[in-house]
């Protein structure tokens, strides 16, 4: 497999995105937003995660994005993605509640502190924290799978 | 596990699994299905569902802390995700439908470059 990140990353210095502004199309995107948006939409139902370690790579990477603005996009996104995809599951009736609520209760919290954390920390050191994490994800599905 | 102690193991887990998601900006159903799966047990698909149910409440409180401080842009979040939800419907049809191998060794490798690129760049970067 070539590195693909090799040509999204060349195309940065072009302006960000959200800059440019001349081609508006679906719901006043920018057509790099809305791409953005189906990867980590698509790869979110697919792989049964939040779209997240999709779409801060591509908003940092090819959007340009800081990293910080990238992680809470990123969040926010996540917001109406996993929302119609927990009514498709829900809809085929694979959704454990009790387990699903207990979860909640302990992430709900952990999210504010989370959060708080990310409005501070040093951009360099979140890099660092996220590569890490990618790469953690990444060998654990290459060893599942 | 009798009923409490796994239900206290379970909001233990989804503390782990709020701060990562409030920190990094995914949301952590990465951390979830392993431990749904492998420690309580689960299927995947209700691994996976399941954990898109924990994964909602997660975002909206992670997401309006960032918008008290400032950081990010909700509504355009909310735009460009609203259509990254379409590509959810289609993604989760799919999964119910395939095995998906292969596609999780091909996304594997790509995080792992990404991942490569991020930590050089923090190592580098000034």
């Amino acid at each position: 497999m070539s590195c693909p990140l090799d040509g999204v990353a060349r195309t940065s210095e072009e302006p960000p995105a959200h800059v440019a502004g001349a081609r508006r199309t679906v719901l006043g995107l920018e057509p790099r937003f809305i791409a953005i948006g189906i990867a980590g939409g698509v790869l979110s139902g697919l792989l049964g995660v939040g779209g997240g370690i999709v779409m801060v790579p591509l908003l940092v990477l090819w959007a340009a994005y800081g990293q910080r603005d990238a992680h809470a996009l990123s969040l926010g996104a996540i917001i109406p993605i996993s929302l119609a995809s927990v009514i498709t599951y829900g809809a085929a009736g694979k959704v454990h509640y009790g387990e699903a609520v207990a979860l909640a209760v302990g992430a709900v919290a952990g999210a504010r502190v989370g959060a708080g954390a990310l409005a501070r920390i040093d951009e360099r050191q979140l890099k660092l924290v996220f590569g890490v994490f990618l790469a953690a994800v990444g060998v654990l599905m290459l060893v599942r799978s | 596990m009798n009923g409490v102690t796994l239900f206290a193991a379970l909001v233990a887990f989804g503390v782990l699994t709020g701060v990562t998601s409030g920190l990094l900006g995914v949301g952590g159903g990465t951390l979830m299905v392993p431990f749904l799966t492998l420690a309580a047990g689960f299927s995947q698909h209700a691994a996976e569902a399941t954990s898109l149910l924990v994964v909602l409440p997660t975002a909206i409180v992670g997401s309006l802390v960032l918008r008290r401080r400032g950081v990010g842009d909700l509504g355009l979040a909310l735009r460009f995700g609203t259509l990254g939800a379409a590509g959810g419907v289609v993604g989760a049809l799919l999964a119910l439908a395939l095995p998906g191998h292969v596609l999780k060794i091909v996304f594997a490798c790509f995080l792992l470059l990404v991942s490569v690129r991020l930590v050089r760049d923090s190592l580098v970067a000034e």
